[in-house]
C-alpha cells in the first residue's frame, strides 16, 4: 500500500533521503542543542526554568531554532527547485505562524491572558514552534496537501516525514499532559503557567523522538526481514 | 446479539428500575452517612454535678424541683461556684469575621476597621474586654452554628438541608438550662431563634433574613426596642441578633462601602449597652456579662457555607469579665472554638452543661473565680466529657471504676502513679482524666493541711485538666463521624448495582445501534475512534480525579481542559476530512465556525469566574467589569438579554415553517424577553423588592411556563403538513418544543441570575446552537458521543456561572426574586433553579437535539422501513439521549459515594467532600428531571403525531 502512494507522489524521489542512523543523528544534535540551551541559561544568566521563564524560554528557542532549521533544510522537497535559503526563510514564516497556532491552542485551553503572562506565553509558543511547525515548514513548505496527508491524516511517508510527524505530536501530547498539575494545590513554584506544560512539552518531544526511532528500527528490521 | 431483541418497554423497565434503585440506595446511603442524631438524649440535670463512676441513683429527690428557683439554689449548691452575674446580654452579629475586630496573626484590624468601632477597641485596650477567634465548624450557615453556640455540640452536616425550614431543637442545651432555672429571656433580631426555641421567650420580636437586600432596615428593627429593654429589670437573658452585616457582605462582599457604617452601628450598639446595662448595675448584688459573637466569618465575596479561614474565623467577645488583662494584643489574641461558649456559659452562670457538648471552658474567663472554683469548674468539665466518652466507648475497654475512687486513691486496677499518658485513643483519654482527677485530690489533700506548695499543684491539677478536656474535646468532635456499616454497604452495593444495570441498558442498545447488520462493514478502529476514546478517557479522570481533595475543590479546571480539548478534536477531526480539492464550500466554512465560536466562547467562559478555593484571587473577566463599573456589567447585561431574544427569534423562525404556533410562540417569547429588559432596567438598582417588581417578575414566571409548557402540549397538535414524512414532521415539532424550552429557560436565568452571569447564560446559548449546527451538518460523530458532549459542557457552564464545590457559591439572593412571602419550598426551587442552571440548558437542549436529528435524518435510515413500530423508532432516537446522561451520572455518583466512603476518615470530609456529595446528589435529582422531561416530551409528540396520522389517513380513506 505504502508503495503504491510512493508511486503517486514522484516528489519524493526527488528529495534527499535519509537512513535511520541519520535521523538518530538528527535527533541527537537536536537534544544535544536542547541541553546546550539549558547549560547556557543555567551557568551564563544563572537562571532557570522557574525564576525566569520569559528569559530562558527566549534564550531556549533563539538556541534551537537555527539548529532546527539549519538542518531540516537539507531535508527539504524538491531541492533543484527550491534553494536551501528559500527553505531557510519559509522556516522563518513558519516560526511565526505556528507560534501563532501554540499561542491560540494554549489560549483555548486555558492558558492566562494578561500583561504578566504575555510575554510567557510568547516565547513558549515560539518554543513549541520550533518543536513542531518549523521542521515541517523547512521540509515540506507550504504544500497543503502533504500537510494535510502527514498531519491530519497521520500517514507520513519515509523517514523524514515520519521525523517531522511523531516528535511533533509528541511535544503537543506532552505540553497537554503537563498542565495537569497546575491546578493542584501543592504550592509548588513549578506548577506557574508554562514551566510544566514547558516541562511536558519538552519531554514528550524527546520521548517522541525516542518512539519514533524504535518505529523506524522496527520497521527497519522488518523491511531487511523481508 | 441475544439482547439486540430487546424490545422499547423492556428498556423502559430496566432504566427505571435501575433508576428506582439508585433512588433507594442513595437515600439509604445519605442517612446512613451524615449523622442526624445526637449521641445522648434527655437533658442534663444535677446529677451533672457528680462523679460519672458515682451510683447516679442517690439523687432521688431531684423530681421534687418543679420550682425553678429551688432548682437554681440546687445548682449552685452542687456546683460550688459562686456565679458573679444574674444576668446575661448575648448580641450575635450575622457574619462579622473575627479579623474585623481583633486582626489577624497578631496584627491590628485594618486602619478603616478599626477606627469604625472606637468603643470597643477601647474596651479592649483597657482590658474591659476578651476577645477570641472562634473557630466553627463547617457548614458556616447560620441555623447550624448557633445549634453548635446554644448545644456545644457538632451538629449533623444534613443541618445546612434543614436551614430554609428550621425546626425547634430538641437537643439539651443552654437556652434551656437558663429557662429551667427559672429565667426570663427576650430575643430581638433573627427569627431563626424563635423557630429554635419556639415559646422560651418572655418577649421577642423576629426579623427576617428575607430581604437579603435589605442592609439598614433589618437592624432598625432589632435596635428600636434597646432603649426599653435596657431600662427593664424583668430578663435575665436578652439576645440580640443582627443580620445587617451579612446582608451587607452578601450585596457587597468584604469590602463593601457600607461595612464600615455598619461596624460603627455595631459599635454604637456595644457602647449604649456597656454603659447602661453594665456600668449603671454595677452597684448591685449581680452584674451583667455582654457576650458578642458570631455565627460565622465572610469570604472575600460575602458569601459563606464552606470552611476556609475568612469563613470559619467568627468572633467571641466577653465584656465585663473583670479579667485582669492589661495589654491589647493578649486581649485580642486569643483562640477558641465556638462550640466552647456553651459550656463556658452554664459554669458561670450555675447551670448544667449540655449533655451533648464537646466544648471545652475559654481559659481565660474563669480568671475572677477562686482557685477552688476554678478546679471545680473544669471538674465539671471533665465529668460531662467523660460521660459522652462513656456512652461512646464499649463498657469492656473500660475498666470498671468506683465511686470516687480517683480523689481516695482506691482504685482497682489502676495504679495512681502520675505517669506519661500513652496506648490507644480511649486509654489515654481515661489515663489523662485520673491523672487530671488525682493531682486534683492531691490538691485539695494539701489546702487543707498545708499552705506552702499550693500554688504549683494548682497549676498542675490546672494544666491537667486541660490536657484532657483538650484531648476529649478533639476525640468527642472526631466521633461524630462514626457510620453504621451496615446502611452504607447497603446503600452502596444498591448503587453499584444500578449502576451496573445502566450501563448493562447502554451496551444493549448500544450493540443494537453499531451492530446493525450493514455497519459491520466498518473496523474496529472506526468503531471506537479518537473522540470515543477521549470520552471514555474523560469519565476514567473525573472518576480518578475525586479522589484527591484539591482536583474536588479546582474540579472545573478539569472541566473547561477537557471540553477545549474535545473541541480541539472535533476541529483536527473537521480538518482531517477537510479537502482542498472540493474548495471552500459552505458547509464546512460552517463547520470551522462552529467549532470556533465552540472554542472562543469555551474560553469566555471558563475567564468569566476564577472558581474553586484557592486560586479565587486571580483577575478574571466578573471581576474585570466589577472594577470597571457598574455601567459595564449593566450594558453586557442589556446586550445578552436583546441577543438572546434575537437568537432565540432566529431560531424559532429558522425552522423554515410559517405555522401559527411559531408566531404565537415568538410573539409569548419576545413579550417575556420585553419584560425581563423591563425589569433588568427599572428594578434591579433598588434595592429593596418594591411592589411593582415581585408583580413584574410573577408575570414573567407564569409567561414563561405558559409558553413552555403550552408549546410542548399544544405544538404537536398543530401538525398539518401533509407533504412531510412522519419522523420529518415528528422532528420539526421537537425542534420548536426544544428550541422554546431552551429559550425560556435562558430567559428566566437572565432574571434570576446575577448580572454578571448574563454574559455566561448568553454564551451557553451560543454553544448549544453551535453544537446543533455541528450536528445537523453531517459530522461524523456518533449519537453519543454528542449527547455525552452536551452532558460534559452542561457541567462546564455550570462551573462557568461562578459555582464550585463549596456551599458558599450558592446564590441566596436570587432565591427570593419574585416571592412576596416567605417559602421555603418556593425559594428552594428557585436556588436549585439558579445553581443548576447550565446543565438544566443542556439537557433541555437535548429535545431541540433529537427535532434536528430527526429532521435530518428522516429519509435516510429508519424511514425506509415503514413496518418498524413506534416503539422501536422511540428506541431509537429516545434511547441515547436518555440512557447517556443517566448512565454518566450514575457512574459519577457511584464513584463519588465509593470516594466519599473511602474517605470518611480524612481531614477534610466535612469541608471538601461532602459538600461536593451534597452537589453530587442534586446534580442526580437535575439529570433525572431534565430526563424525564426530554422523555415525557418526545413520547407525547411521537404518540400524538402518529394518532394525527392515522386520523388523516382514515379520513381520506372514508
Amino acid at each position: 500500500m505504502k508503495e503504491a502512494k510512493e508511486k503517486k507522489n514522484p516528489e519524493i524521489s526527488v528529495s534527499i533521503t535519509i537512513s535511520t542512523w541519520g535521523a538518530f543523528a538528527v535527533y541527537v544534535i537536536t537534544g544535544l542543542f536542547l541541553i546546550f540551551g539549558f547549560h547556557v541559561v543555567r551557568n551564563k544568566y544563572s537562571v532557570d526554568l522557574i525564576s525566569d521563564p520569559t528569559l530562558t524560554l527566549r534564550l531556549l528557542w533563539i538556541i534551537e531554532f537555527p539548529i532546527v532549521v539549519i538542518i531540516y533544510s537539507l531535508f527539504r522537497r524538491n531541492p533543484e527547485k527550491c534553494s536551501y535559503f528559500r527553505a531557510v526563510g519559509r522556516s522563518l514564516v513558519g516560526l511565526i505562524a505556528g507560534a501563532l497556532i501554540n499561542a491560540l491552542g494554549a489560549v483555548s485551553l486555558g492558558a492566562p491572558i494578561g500583561m504578566q503572562s504575555l510575554s510567557k506565553t510568547i516565547h513558549w509558543s515560539f518554543l513549541m514552534s520550533v518543536f513542531t511547525v518549523v521542521p515541517a515548514t523547512a521540509v515540506l513548505g507550504a504544500s497543503w496537501i502533504d500537510w494535510h496527508r502527514i498531519f491530519a491524516s497521520l500517514k507520513p511517508i519515509g523517514i523524514i516525514e515520519h521525523m517531522l510527524l511523531v516528535p511533533a505530536y509528541g511535544a503537543i501530547i506532552g505540553g497537554w499532559f503537563g498542565a495537569w498539575p497546575m491546578p493542584l494545590d501543592w504550592e509548588r513554584p513549578w506548577q506557574e503557567w508554562p514551566i510544566c506544560v514547558c516541562y511536558g512539552a519538552i519531554g514528550g518531544y524527546i520521548g517522541g523522538q525516542m518512539v519514533s526511532l524504535l518505529t523506524l528500527l522496527s520497521e527497519h528490521k522488518n523491511l531487511k526481514l523481508a | 446479539m441475544t439482547t439486540a431483541a430487546m424490545t422499547c418497554t423492556r428498556l423502559t423497565i430496566f432504566t427505571v428500575a435501575g433508576i428506582l434503585l439508585q433512588i433507594i440506595g442513595l437515600s439509604i446511603f445519605v442517612f446512613g452517612f451524615f449523622p442526624v442524631k445526637p449521641t445522648l438524649s434527655g437533658v442534663s440535670g444535677s446529677e451533672s454535678y457528680r462523679d460519672p463512676f458515682c451510683d447516679s441513683s442517690l439523687i432521688s429527690n431531684e423530681s421534687e424541683l418543679h420550682h425553678p428557683e429551688k432548682l437554681r439554689l440546687l445548682y449552685q449548691e452542687l456546683s460550688g461556684i459562686s456565679s458573679k452575674y444574674d444576668r446575661l446580654i448575648l448580641m450575635v452579629i450575622d457574619g462579622l469575621p473575627a479579623e474585623f475586630v481583633l486582626g489577624k496573626d497578631g496584627k491590628p484590624p485594618e486602619k478603616v476597621l478599626k477606627e469604625s468601632m472606637p468603643y470597643t477597641q477601647s474596651l479592649l485596650a483597657n482590658g474591659d474586654a476578651i476577645g477570641y477567634h472562634a473557630k466553627a465548624a463547617p457548614p458556616t450557615v447560620t441555623m447550624p452554628r448557633l445549634k453548635a453556640m446554644v448545644s456545644g455540640a457538632i451538629g449533623g452536616f444534613l443541618d445546612v438541608a434543614f436551614n430554609f425550614n428550621t425546626q425547634a431543637l430538641l437537643d439539651d442545651n443552654i437556652l434551656g438550662q437558663f429557662f429551667r432555672i427559672g429565667w426570663k429571656m427576650v430575643m430581638l433580631g433573627d427569627e431563626t431563634w424563635l423557630k429554635l426555641f419556639p415559646g422560651l421567650f418572655m418577649r421577642h420580636d423576629g426579623v427576617s433574613s428575607f430581604f437579603v437586600k435589605d442592609t439598614v432596615q433589618v437592624d432598625r428593627n432589632v435596635s428600636r426596642h434597646l432603649p426599653d429593654e435596657l431600662n427593664s429589670d424583668d430578663w435575665n437573658l436578652l439576645i440580640l441578633h443582627y443580620l445587617g452585616l451579612d446582608h451587607v457582605g452578601h450585596t457587597g462582599g468584604r469590602n463593601s462601602p457600607l461595612m464600615p457604617a455598619k461596624l460603627k452601628e455595631m459599635d454604637d450598639i456595644v457602647r449604649t449597652m456597656h454603659l447602661r446595662a453594665m456600668m449603671d448595675r454595677s452597684h448591685d448584688q449581680g452584674q451583667t456579662l455582654l457576650i458578642i459573637v458570631s455565627d460565622h466569618g465572610m469570604t472575600e465575596n460575602g458569601n459563606h457555607g464552606g470552611s476556609s479561614y475568612e469563613e470559619t474565623d467568627s468572633l467571641m467577645l466577653f465584656i465585663g469579665l473583670n479579667s485582669n488583662i492589661s495589654d491589647y494584643a493578649s486581649a485580642t489574641n486569643n483562640v477558641a472554638f465556638q462550640v466552647d461558649l456553651a459550656p463556658t456559659l452554664a459554669l458561670l452562670f450555675g447551670v448544667p452543661i449540655p449533655k451533648n457538648n464537646v466544648g471545652v471552658l475559654v481559659p481565660g474567663t474563669l480568671c475572677s473565680l477562686r482557685d477552688f472554683e476554678q478546679l471545680r469548674a473544669l471538674e465539671l468539665n471533665s465529668w460531662q466529657l467523660l460521660r459522652l466518652m462513656l456512652a461512646q466507648i464499649q463498657s469492656s475497654s473500660f475498666p470498671r471504676v468506683s465511686c470516687n475512687c480517683f480523689l481516695d486513691g482506691t482504685c482497682e486496677g489502676l495504679d495512681l502513679d502520675i505517669s506519661e499518658c500513652s496506648g490507644d485513643k480511649e486509654k489515654q483519654l481515661i489515663c489523662l482524666f485520673r491523672n487530671a482527677a488525682a493531682l486534683h485530690g492531691i490538691w485539695k489533700s494539701k489546702k487543707s493541711t498545708e499552705s506552702s506548695s499550693t500554688m504549683e499543684d494548682f497549676s498542675r491539677a490546672l494544666d491537667a485538666y486541660n490536657t484532657f478536656l483538650k484531648t476529649a474535646s478533639e476525640w468527642l468532635a472526631s466521633k461524630t463521624t462514626e457510620k453504621p456499616v451496615l446502611l452504607l454497604g447497603l446503600g452502596v452495593s444498591a448503587m453499584l448495582l444500578s449502576c451496573f444495570i445502566c450501563g448493562t441498558v447502554f451496551l444493549s442498545l448500544f450493540k443494537e445501534v453499531y451492530h446493525e447488520p450493514k455497519d459491520r462493514v466498518c473496523s474496529l478502529s472506526n468503531l471506537l475512534n479518537l473522540e470515543e476514546v477521549f470520552i471514555f478517557a474523560l469519565l476514567l479522570i473525573l472518576v480518578i480525579s475525586m479522589g484527591s481533595s484539591s482536583m474536588v475543590e479546582e474540579e472545573h479546571y478539569i472541566w473547561h481542559f477537557m471540553v477545549s480539548t474535545f473541541h480541539l478534536l472535533l476541529l483536527f477531526k473537521t480538518a482531517k476530512s477537510f479537502k482542498i480539492s472540493k474548495g471552500m464550500n459552505i458547509l464546512r466554512d460552517f463547520k470551522f465556525g462552529s467549532i470556533f465560536s465552540l472554542l472562543i466562547s469555551g474560553r469566555l467562559l471558563r475567564g468569566w469566574h476564577q472558581g474553586g478555593v484557592n486560586w479565587t484571587y486571580l483577575p478574571d473577566i466578573s471581576k474585570w467589569l466589577v472594577q470597571g463599573g457598574s455601567g459595564y456589567v449593566k450594558w453586557i447585561q442589556l446586550i445578552s438579554i436583546i441577543l438572546v431574544i434575537g437568537l432565540g427569534l432566529y431560531t424559532l423562525f429558522r425552522t423554515g415553517s410559517n405555522r401559527k404556533g411559531v408566531r404565537i410562540l415568538a410573539f409569548g417569547f419576545s413579550t417575556c424577553g420585553f419584560l425581563v429588559l423591563l425589569h433588568v432596567g427599572r428594578y434591579q438598582d433598588e434595592l429593596s423588592t418594591g411592589f411593582g417588581a415581585t408583580v413584574t417578575v410573577k408575570v414573567i414566571y407564569y409567561l414563561l411556563s405558559i409558553s413552555s409548557i403550552g408549546a410542548s402540549l399544544v405544538l404537536p397538535w398543530s401538525a398539518l403538513n401533509k407533504d412531510k414524512s412522519f419522523l420529518a414532521e415528528v422532528g420539526d415539532c421537537l425542534y420548536l418544543i426544544g428550541s422554546a424550552y431552551i429559550l425560556c429557560w435562558c430567559l428566566l436565568q437572565q432574571l434570576l441570575q446575577q448580572p454578571i452571569n448574563s454574559g455566561p447564560i448568553l454564551l451557553l446559548l451560543l454553544q448549544i446552537l453551535a453544537i446543533l449546527c455541528l450536528s445537523s451538518s453531517d459530522f461524523q460523530v456518533n449519537e453519543w458521543v454528542e449527547i455525552t458532549a452536551l452532558y460534559y459542557m452542561g457541567m462546564a457552564g455550570h462551573f462557568a456561572l461562578g459555582n464550585s464545590n463549596t456551599l458558599a457559591t450558592i446564590d441566596v439572593a436570587g432565591a427570593f426574586i419574585g416571592i412576596s412571602s416567605h417559602s421555603t419550598i418556593l425559594s428552594g426551587i428557585l436556588m436549585f433553579m439558579i445553581t443548576y442552571a447550565s446543565p438544566m440548558l443542556f439537557l433541555l437542549s437535548l429535545v431541540m437535539y433529537i427535532g434536528a436529528n430527526l429532521r435530518n435524518h428522516s429519509n435516510s435510515t429508519i424511514s425506509t422501513h415503514r413496518e418498524t413500530s413506534l416503539g422501536q423508532i422511540l428506541k431509537l432516537k429516545l434511547g441515547f439521549p436518555c440512557l447517556v446522561p443517566l448512565c454518566i451520572n450514575s457512574i459519577l455518583l457511584t464513584a463519588y459515594t465509593v470516594v466519599l466512603l473511602l474517605m470518611r476518615n480524612h481531614l477534610f470530609v466535612w469541608s471538601v467532600f461532602s459538600p461536593k456529595y451534597l452537589y453530587v446528589c442534586a446534580t442526580t435529582l437535575c439529570t433525572y428531571i431534565g430526563v424525564c422531561i426530554v422523555a415525557a416530551t418526545v413520547t407525547y409528540t411521537f404518540y400524538v403525531t402518529t394518532f394525527l396520522r392515522s386520523n388523516r389517513t382514515r379520513h381520506n380513506n372514508s
